[in-house]
C-alpha cells in the first residue's frame, strides 16, 4: 500500500512542481548573495546566512534554515491535506475503500508516503543547497585562506573548527531532523483531511495551526503552553552545529513531533475509521 | 449474497434509509430500482461498508459487513455514484494502482487482466491518454472495468449506463448478462424503468427509504387475466363477447378472459377479423405505480 | 458507543502525554539536614567545584537605554539561555546561546576569549588589563557565579532555610537572603545549592513589593563530573576575524581614562576596596550602587534617552529643577545627574532607593572630562 501511494504521488505533476519551487528559493538566495556579497546584519535573517559568505559549503544548511519556516510546511499541507481529502474529492476514496484497503492502513501509509516525500524534499534542498553553495559561493577569499593554512575544515557556531567528515554528519542529522519537524504538520493536515472533503481546506487549516503556533511562540504570556507548540524546536537543528552537540532542545523538538504524531494520528484513525464515506 | 435485516441510516433528522431486508440470491440479476434520493446510494453504501448503518445489519456474501469485508470484499466489484479515477494517468496506470492497492487476485495476473477488461469495456484503444481528456461515457466504462478487474462473485452497479449513449447501454447490458451467464450474480441499482425491466430477474423497489416491492420479475409480471383484442371490426366483437369487453379504445378492446386461445377460437368462430391478441400482463410500472406514492423527491409540507 | 470508543482511547492517550512531563515534579525530594549557616558557607566557598551544565536566566529589567547598552539590556531585560562548563574560577566556558548563533565567553589563566558567531569574530583579553569594573557579562548570570556574588558578603544571621527543591533532576537545599538595609530595594535573595558541595542551582532575586522576581538564574540540565579541559579550551577558527583588546566595554575604558575621582564613601556606602579607577562601585551584595563619568557626547544622548522615556523624572532640589533625570526600572533605580566639566555627566545605577541615589549625587564632585 505504501508503494502503491508513493507511485501515486510520484506521478502527480504537482509533486515535482512543489519540489521545484523549494529549491528555486535558496538558489535564487545563493544568486543573490554571490552577486551582491550582502549577508544579512547579525541577528537578522536565516541561520547561516552571514556565515556561508565566509564558506560556501554551509549553504546546504542555510538552504534548509530559508526553506523551514514557511516553503517547507506550506509544501508538507499541501501534499499531507490531499491525501484523504483529495482522494474523497475525486471519488476515488470509494474505490480504495471497496477493494478493499483498511482504512487504518490508508491513513499509515499516506502519512509515510508525505514522510518520504518531506525526506526527498529535504535531502533535494540540501544537496541542491551544496551544489549551488559550492559553485556560486565557494570560491570566496575566506576560503581561500583557509586552504592557505592547510586546514580544511568549517566553524562551528561556537567557533571550534569542524572537519568536512564531521559538517558531513553534522549535515546529515540536520537533514533527519529539519525532515522530522515537518511529522507534526503533516499528522494535522492528515487530520483535517479525514475530516474535510476538500483538500484545499484541510491545507488551510493546517497552515493555520502552525501560523497560530509561530504566532503564540514569541508571547511572553504564552510562556507556559510554549514547550507544547509544534514550531518551537524547529530552528533547534542549528543546535547540531554547535560544539559540543547541544542536544537539550533537539531531544525535546524530536519527542514533541512523535507525540504529534500519536495524537493527531491517533485522532484522525478515531474519526476516519468510523466515518461514513459519502463522498 | 446479499441480505439485510431491519436496514437503517438515519442523517440527524433524516431517515435515508428505513428498515429494508433485502434478499440477492447467487444467480441473480438483481435490479434495485428508486428514484432519486429514496436511499439506493446510501442502501448500496451500507452493503459495501462505507457507511455504517444507523441499526439493522447487512451480510455480503455471507459475512456480516462492515467487519468482513476484508475477506468478501475481494470478490466484489463495485460501482458506486458515477466513476471515479485519477485524472492525470492513463485508464491503464488507474487500475493497475487500484488492483495494487488490495484485495487483487494476483500481480502475475493483472497485466493480462487489466488487459482483458479493457477489451471487453471497448476501453482497449485509449493507450496513454489521460482520463482528465475521457468522455462521461468513457470513464463510466473504466468504472466498469475497474469493477470487473477482480474477476468478481458479485457485481455492485449503481447507475452503471449513466452518460451512455443507447449503443454503449445496449453493450453494457450485454456484457452484465453474459457474466451473469458465467455465474455471477448482479445488483443493479437504477432509477430507470426500463433499464431494469429489461435486464432483470429479481426486483426490489425502493421509495422514500422503504423497500415497497422485492420479488421475482416473472412474479410482478404475472397475466392480469384480461387479454387484449385488435380487430378491424370492433363492434362485432363487442357483440361477439357479449358484456365481457372492459374497455374500447379505438379498434383495440381489453377483454376479461382468462384464456387468449380459447378466446382467439371464440372470436374467429363468429367471423370477428382478429388483426392482434394477446394476454394483458401487468407491467414494472403498473406495479410500482400502485405500491409507491406520487413523486419522491417532492417534499411536502409536514 | 460504538464510535466513541476510539476518541475516548486517543483522548485518555493524550491525556497520559501532556501529563507526562508533569509526572518528573511529583518525584519526592530528598530532605537535606544541612543547616542555614553551613549552606552559606558551602556556597561561598564553591567556586572550586567543577560542572557542567544548561541554564536559562530571564530579568524583567527594560532599560531605557539603546546602543552601547545594548548587552545589559538582553541580559537583564530578556530570557538568555546559557550553556557553561566549570573546571575552575579561572578555567571556564559559558556559552551564551541564541537562535541563529552564539556568543561565547572563555576563561583561562591568562585571559578571556570572546567569540561572536554572527560577526564571526574572537576577541582576546588578556588579564593583566582586565578591568575589575565593566559591564554585566553572560557568565555574571550562571546561577552559581550570581549567588556567589549576591553572597559574598553575607553573615549566617541574615539567612534562612528555604524547602528543599528538586532542580535539573538533583535535589537542591534552599536558602533566603532577607535585606534588612533600608537603602535597598531588594526584598530577598532566594538561593537553592547541593546541599553536599555547596554548588548553586537556582537563584530569584524579588524586589521590593514585587510577587514575581525580578531575575531568576535557573540551571535546567546539570552535570557533576569534571569537564574535559578541551571542552574549556579555545582556538579561533582559521576563518575567524581575531582581534585583541586592551579594554573590554565602555564602562571599562570610563574607568582607566576618565578623569573623574569618585569619593571613598556616597550615601553612607563604601566604596569598593583596592580600586582607584574613575568608577566608583559602592556598598556590597544587593545594597549596591555604581557611579559612571559619562563622557560628553555619550552623556547629552543618554539624557535625551532618559528625558523621552516614560516615567522618568526631572529631579528637584529645593523647589527647583537641578538639571538631572532619574527614573525607577523594578528594583533598579538609575539617575544622571545635571552637567559637569564639558558637558559631562555622572551616570548612577543601583539596587538602591531613589532617595539614596540623590543623597549620593550630592556628594559627588562634577563629572570632569577625558585624557
Amino acid at each position: 500500500m505504501i508503494a502503491v501511494e508513493l507511485r501515486k504521488l510520484a506521478r502527480r505533476p504537482r509533486t515535482w512542481a512543489t519540489l521545484f519551487l523549494l529549491d528555486l528559493l535558496p538558489t535564487v538566495v545563493a544568486v543573490l548573495l554571490a552577486v551582491t556579497h550582502l549577508g544579512p546584519r547579525p541577528g537578522q535573517g536565516p541561520a547561516f546566512l552571514s556565515a556561508v559568505l565566509a564558506n560556501g559549503s554551509l549553504f546546504s544548511v542555510a538552504a534548509l534554515a530559508i526553506v523551514l519556516p514557511l516553503f517547507l510546511p506550506v509544501a508538507v499541507t499541501v501534499i499531507a491535506g490531499d491525501s484523504i481529502a483529495g482522494e474523497a474529492q475525486a471519488g476515488t476514496l470509494r474505490y480504495l475503500l471497496t477493494r478493499p484497503v483498511g482504512r487504518t492502513r490508508l491513513l499509515v501509509a499516506k502519512l509515510i508516503a508525505v514522510l518520504v516525500f518531506v525526506l526527498v524534499a529535504v535531502v533535494v534542498v540540501a544537496g541542491t543547497g551544496y551544489l549551488v553553495g559550492k559553485l556560486l559561493l565557494g570560491g570566496q577569499p575566506l576560503t581561500a585562506s583557509t586552504s592557505v593554512a592547510g586546514v580544511t575544515g568549517v566553524t562551528s557556531v561556537s567557533g571550534s573548527t569542524l572537519t568536512a567528515g564531521q559538517i558531513a554528519l553534522r549535515t546529515v542529522l540536520a537533514i533527519g531532523y529539519v525532515a522530522l519537524s515537518m511529522i507534526g504538520v503533516a499528522a494535522m493536515a492528515l487530520l483535517l483531511s479525514t475530516f474535510s472533503d476538500s483538500p484545499l481546506s484541510a491545507s488551510l487549516g493546517a497552515l493555520a495551526f502552525l501560523i497560530g503556533s509561530s504566532l503564540l511562540l514569541p508571547l511572553d504570556a504564552a510562556r507556559g503552553i510554549a514547550p507544547y507548540l509544534p514550531t518551537r524546536y524547529w530552528l533547534s537543528f542549528i543546535d547540531l552545529f554547535r560544539d559540543p552537540i547541544l542536544w537539550r532542545n533537539v531531544e525535546r523538538g524530536v519527542l514533541l513531533q512523535l507525540v504529534y504524531v500519536v495524537v493527531l494520528l491517533g485522532a484522525a484513525w478515531a474519526n476516519f475509521s468510523s466515518k461514513d464515506i459519502t463522498s | 449474497m446479499i441480505r439485510s435485516t431491519g436496514l437503517t441510516k438515519r442523517f440527524g433528522q433524516v431517515v435515508a434509509v428505513d428498515d429494508i431486508d433485502l434478499d440477492v440470491r447467487a444467480g441473480d440479476v438483481y435490479g434495485f430500482l428508486g428514484a432519486n434520493g429514496s436511499g439506493k446510494t446510501t442502501s448500496v453504501r451500507m452493503i459495501l461498508g462505507l457507511v455504517l448503518p444507523t441499526s439493522g445489519s447487512v451480510e455480503l456474501l455471507g459475512e456480516p459487513m462492515p467487519r468482513g469485508g476484508r475477506r468478501v470484499l475481494p470478490k466484489v466489484g463495485t460501482l458506486v455514484e458515477g466513476a471515479a479515477a485519477y485524472g492525470h494517468l492513463s485508464a491503464r496506470a488507474n487500475l493497475e494502482l487500484l488492483d495494487a492497492s488490495g484485495g487483487s487476485a494476483g500481480r502475475r495476473t493483472r497485466r493480462h487482466r487489466i488487459d482483458d477488461v479493457l477489451e471487453q469495456v471497448g476501453l482497449a484503444g485509449t493507450g496513454r491518454r489521460p482520463v482528465k481528456a475521457f468522455s462521461l461515457g468513457m470513464r463510466q466504462r473504466l468504472g466498469l472495468a475497474a469493477a470487473l478487474l477482480p474477476q468478481p462473485e458479485l457485481l455492485v452497479l449503481d447507475e452503471p449506463t449513466n452518460g451512455l449513449d443507447p449503443q454503449g447501454i445496449r453493450e453494457v447490458r450485454e456484457l452484465l448478462l453474459r457474466l451473469n451467464a458465467a455465474g455471477a450474480t448482479i445488483f443493479l441499482s437504477s432509477h430507470l424503468l426500463a433499464e431494469i425491466e429489461q435486464m432483470c430477474t429479481r426486483v426490489g423497489v425502493l421509495d422514500r427509504g422503504r423497500l415497497v416491492v422485492q420479488d421475482d420479475l416473472a412474479n410482478l409480471q404475472a397475466p392480469t387475466g384480461r387479454t387484449i383484442v385488435r380487430t378491424s371490426d370492433p363492434a362485432a366483437a363487442v357483440a361477439a363477447l357479449d358484456g365481457r369487453v372492459e374497455g374500447r379504445d379505438g379498434d383495440r378492446l381489453l377483454v376479461r378472459a382468462d384464456d387468449p386461445a380459447a378466446l382467439n377460437a371464440l372470436l374467429v368462430g363468429q367471423h370477428v377479423p382478429v388483426s392482434e391478441l394477446v394476454a394483458e400482463r401487468r407491467t414494472l410500472e403498473d406495479v410500482i405505480m400502485e405500491r409507491t406514492e406520487p413523486g419522491a423527491d417532492r417534499v411536502m409540507p409536514p | 458507543m460504538r464510535r466513541g470508543w476510539r476518541w475516548l482511547v486517543v483522548a485518555a492517550a493524550t491525556a497520559v502525554l501532556v501529563a507526562l512531563p508533569f509526572a518528573a515534579h511529583l518525584l519526592p525530594v530528598a530532605h537535606s539536614s544541612v543547616s542555614a549557616a553551613q549552606l552559606l558557607t558551602r556556597i561561598q566557598g564553591s567556586a572550586h567545584v567543577q560542572y557542567s551544565g544548561y541554564a536559562e536566566s530571564s530579568g524583567g529589567l527594560a532599560l531605557p537605554v539603546t546602543t552601547r547598552f545594548n548587552s545589559i539590556n538582553d541580559l537583564f531585560g530578556d530570557r538568555t539561555q546559557l550553556r557553561v562548563w566549570w573546571r575552575a574560577a579561572d578555567d571556564w566556558r559559558v556559552d551564551s546561546i541564541n537562535l541563529a548563533g552564539e556568543r561565547d565567553l572563555r576563561r583561562d589563566r591568562l585571559g578571556v576569549w570572546t567569540w561572536d558567531y554572527e560577526s564571526n569574530t574572537a576577541e582576546r583579553f588578556v588579564e593583566a588589563v582586565v578591568p575589575i569594573v565593566r559591564l554585566p557579562r553572560p557568565d555574571d548570570l550562571v546561577p552559581a557565579t550570581l549567588a556567589r556574588r549576591l553572597l559574598s558578603q553575607v553573615g549566617a544571621a541574615q539567612v534562612t532555610r528555604l524547602p528543599d527543591a528538586r532542580i535539573a533532576g538533583h535535589d537542591a537545599a534552599g536558602l533566603r537572603l532577607q535585606i534588612t538595609d533600608a537603602r535597598s530595594t531588594i526584598e530577598h535573595v532566594d538561593v537553592w545549592a547541593l546541599p553536599a558541595s555547596g554548588l548553586p542551582v537556582r537563584v530569584t532575586v524579588f524586589g521590593k513589593g514585587d510577587s514575581a522576581p525580578v531575575l531568576t538564574s535557573s540551571l535546567l540540565d546539570l552535570s557533576t563530573s569534571a569537564p574535559p579541559a578541551s571542552q574549556t579550551a579555545f582556538r579561533p577558527a582559521v576563518t575567524a576575524k581575531v582581534r585583541s583588546s586592551q579594554f573590554g566595554d565602555i564602562v571599562a575604558a570610563v574607568d582607566q581614562f576618565g578623569q573623574s575621582t569618585p569619593p571613598p564613601q556616597l550615601a553612607g556606602l563604601r566604596r569598593a576596596p583596592l580600586h582607584l579607577g574613575s568608577v566608583g562601585v559602592y556598598g556590597q551584595g544587593v545594597t549596591a550602587l555604581v557611579a559612571v563619568p559619562v563622557p560628553p557626547r555619550l552623556a547629552r544622548t543618554l539624557a535625551r534617552q532618559l528625558a523621552g522615556t516614560p516615567g522618568s523624572v526631572s529631579v528637584s532640589s529645593g523647589g527647583s529643577e537641578i538639571g538631572a533625570l532619574s527614573i525607577s526600572v523594578g528594583p533598579l533605580n538609575l539617575l544622571l545627574s545635571a552637567e559637569g566639566i564639558d558637558d559631562a555627566r555622572w551616570l548612577l545605577a543601583g539596587t538602591v532607593t531613589a532617595p539614596t541615589l540623590l543623597a549620593a549625587v550630592a556628594e559627588l564632585p562634577p563629572a570632569a572630562g577625558f585624557r
